[in-house]
Parts: structure tokens; C-alpha cells; sequence
């Protein structure tokens, strides 16, 4: 899909000190036009203090986040990664349907140097949000071209996983049923019109080091066994091969909260693994 | 995903083109429909022209496999190359399915 020019652009970055709310930070072409609210200072409890456990350190002098407000489709998602600053810890939170984000926006610090989106599911099953990642990682120079293909997999196969099987709650093995794929696709169909399920977030959480990119996907569904992956899986099986890929093309995956949180782990300077 | 279909007596085909991934189960009740259909001997799906395939759209493949199978007619997985043709391997598809590169 080819998206056309945008005119995104960021008119103020946020101050870690205030704690207004600033609205129409960033502006965006008339024809394509979503508001924006930039809280200064402010980010989501639960996505920050998730992020914070996944990473370890913080900064707290660099708390920063974007309210994404209205409608986000795969080109404003990706004109809106292509203008994030070099510098600084942004946390992009879309709002949902009722134009709110879970927490109570407590002046909460992000680790970093990284990003954190985060999309209620049913914008993130129709944005292609790795796409967006990785074009963003690899046009700030962290993600080189020849890692593209393979990191890009890896985040899409944990995304797909968070969305289908733990915020939509479809279990893994409904494609296997007899006449799986059209109960999947009902099940997927019918369950993305409840606002509940609508509203669950999927947050990617993007960190890197000297040569170092670590994804995070985290999910809000039921979570699976983890041992569930020590299981050969049967090569005839329609499903199961997600993690197959991720561990064939990251340097480390590991899985937490209970099947909620997928790490993945690039050594980025050295040869793939 | 989107696919354009040819279909001979010998053989129906379906070319996809684009990202075949876990978005795309309507699509592939579009492509199960050519087989239920088809009068033909034989049915290929050409990835020459697919950007990109997840773990969903290999399942994907393999249910055509089955449908395919069912009708006793014999598909063909042709020209995967690039990322497509790296998940077929990734995944060891080739033991199961029939994959002309």
C-alpha cells in the first residue's frame, strides 16, 4: 500500500516539568487531518510501569507521551512514527473509542532510549503497526536493511499472536478444527465488534543499545502456558508456527506474564542467527 | 493479499500478490471457492509476485492443500522467493506441500 505525502510534523515537543495538557501539538495535513493531544509530562501508568519491568532502567527527566486521538489508519500511523524526535522517550497511546486510555495518567517515567505505541486492537489489526516500526527503526539508522526482513517477521508474528490469540481470544488450534478457517475468521469477525474486545491495548515497546534491538509485545487477553512452546510442533498443523520463526531469526525470545509479553532480542552488529 | 485466477482444463491458478497474513482468511475463502468450482486436473498457486507470508498464511496454504486433496485434485506451491520463499523454508513446507521454486 502506497501512502501519500504527509505533512506531519511535530510543533512542540513535550516538558518533562509541566504537567498541562497541551492540545494540537502536531499537525497534520487538512485533508487527513486527526487531532492530537500531547499531555505534558504525562504517560499511561499500566504501559509505562509494564515497560519499566520489562526494562529495567528509567528516566525519569524524559517522560513524554502522544495521545492519538480519532480514526488512525496505516498511512497516519506511519507518517506519525516518520516525525518522532531523535532524542527523548516518546510513548504514542491511541485513545479508543470513548476517547480514553487505561490508567490514570500519573506523571510516570518511560524507559528508554526506545518508543512505546500502543493501539487498541482494532486499529492494530488494520495499521500493519511492525511495518510502520520497522520502517521507523531502520530510517533512524538502529534497524540496518539486511536485519530488516527477519526483525520485521519476528514483531509481526507477535503482534499477530497478541491480537488473535490473547486480546480476540481465539485459541491457537481453531484452524486445526474441520472447517477451521471460516471459524476463525467468524470468530475474529464477531468478536471485534464487542467494544471490550475492541478496546484491549497491544503495546510494542521498542529499546536499543550500541547494536542491541529489544521489541517487547505485550497483550491484555488470557495469556497461554508457556510450556505449551516446548511442544514439537506437528508439521501438518495449520497454526503453531509463529514462534518457530521468532526463535529462528531473533538471538533471544522469551515470553511473560503468563503469555502476555513477548521479548525479542537482535544482536544487530553481528550475523544473524 | 489479492489474487488473480486463471483456469484451464488442465489447471486453475491463483497468483497472489502482496502480504498473505492473518488478516487474509476472507481472501482465502475466495481461493477455497476456485477449488470447490473447479473442473480442472490441477491447481498452482504462484508466489512469484507474494511480499510476504506469516505463519497464518503457511496454515493458509496448507488448508488449500486439504481442500485441494479432498477434490483429489493436486496442488502446486510455485516461484516463492525473497521473505515468502525464507517462511516456506523457515517452516519446512516442503516436506509437505509440492513447492517448485
Amino acid at each position: 500500500m502506497r501512502c501519500a505525502p504527509s505533512s506531519w510534523r511535530v510543533l512542540a515537543t513535550s516538558s518533562p516539568s509541566s504537567s498541562d495538557v497541551a492540545p494540537t501539538d502536531v499537525a497534520a495535513d487538512p485533508a487527513d487531518i486527526r487531532r492530537f493531544v500531547v499531555p505534558r509530562g504525562r504517560v499511561a501508568a499500566d504501559a509505562a510501569a509494564r515497560a519499566a519491568r520489562r526494562f529495567g532502567a528509567v528516566r525519569p527527566d524524559h517522560a513524554e507521551a502522544v495521545l492519538l486521538d480519532g480514526p488512525l489508519d496505516r498511512c497516519g500511523l506511519a507518517a506519525l512514527l516518520a516525525v518522532l524526535p531523535a532524542d527523548g522517550w516518546p510513548l504514542l497511546v491511541e485513545l479508543d473509542e470513548d476517547g480514553a486510555a487505561h490508567g490514570d495518567w500519573p506523571a510516570t517515567p518511560m524507559p528508554g532510549p526506545g518508543f512505546l505505541l500502543s493501539l487498541t486492537t482494532a486499529t492494530a489489526f488494520a495499521v500493519q503497526s511492525p511495518v510502520a516500526v520497522c520502517d521507523a527503526l531502520e530510517r533512524r539508522g538502529i534497524l540496518p536493511e539486511r536485519r530488516r526482513s527477519a526483525v520485521e517477521l519476528c514483531l509481526h508474528e507477535a503482534v499477530a499472536n497478541a491480537l488473535v490469540h490473547g486480546n480476540v481470544g481465539v485459541p491457537a488450534d481453531t484452524r486445526d478444527q474441520p472447517d477451521g478457517f471460516r471459524l476463525f475468521g467468524e470468530r475474529v469477525t464477531a468478536a471485534l465488534r464487542d467494544p471490550a474486545v475492541r478496546r484491549r491495548r497491544v503495546d510494542i515497546l521498542a529499546r536499543w543499545g550500541e547494536g542491541t534491538l529489544d521489541l517487547a509485545v505485550v497483550d491484555e487477553g488470557g495469556g497461554f502456558d508457556p510450556a505449551a512452546l516446548e511442544r514439537p510442533a506437528n508439521g501438518f498443523a495449520r497454526s503453531g508456527r509463529g514462534f518457530v520463526f521468532m526463535r529462528a531469526l531473533a538471538n533471544a525470545v522469551a515470553v511473560r506474564d503468563g503469555g502476555r509479553c513477548t521479548l525479542l532480542h537482535f544482536d544487530l552488529h553481528g550475523p544473524p542467527p | 493479499m489479492d489474487f488473480q485466477a486463471r483456469s484451464t482444463p488442465e489447471a486453475i491458478e491463483a497468483r497472489l500478490t502482496g502480504r498473505l497474513e492473518f488478516t487474509d482468511h476472507d481472501r482465502l475463502r475466495e481461493i477455497v471457492v476456485l477449488i470447490e468450482e473447479s473442473r480442472s486436473q490441477r491447481f498452482v498457486i504462484d508466489l512469484s509476485k507474494l511480499e510476504f507470508i506469516d505463519s497464518a498464511g503457511l496454515g493458509m496454504l496448507l488448508i488449500l492443500q486439504e481442500e485441494a486433496e479432498s477434490r483429489s485434485i493436486p496442488m502446486t506451491v510455485r516461484g516463492a522467493q525473497g521473505d515468502a520463499l525464507r517462511s516456506i523454508e523457515l517452516a519446512r513446507l516442503g516436506d509437505i506441500l509440492t513447492i517448485i521454486k
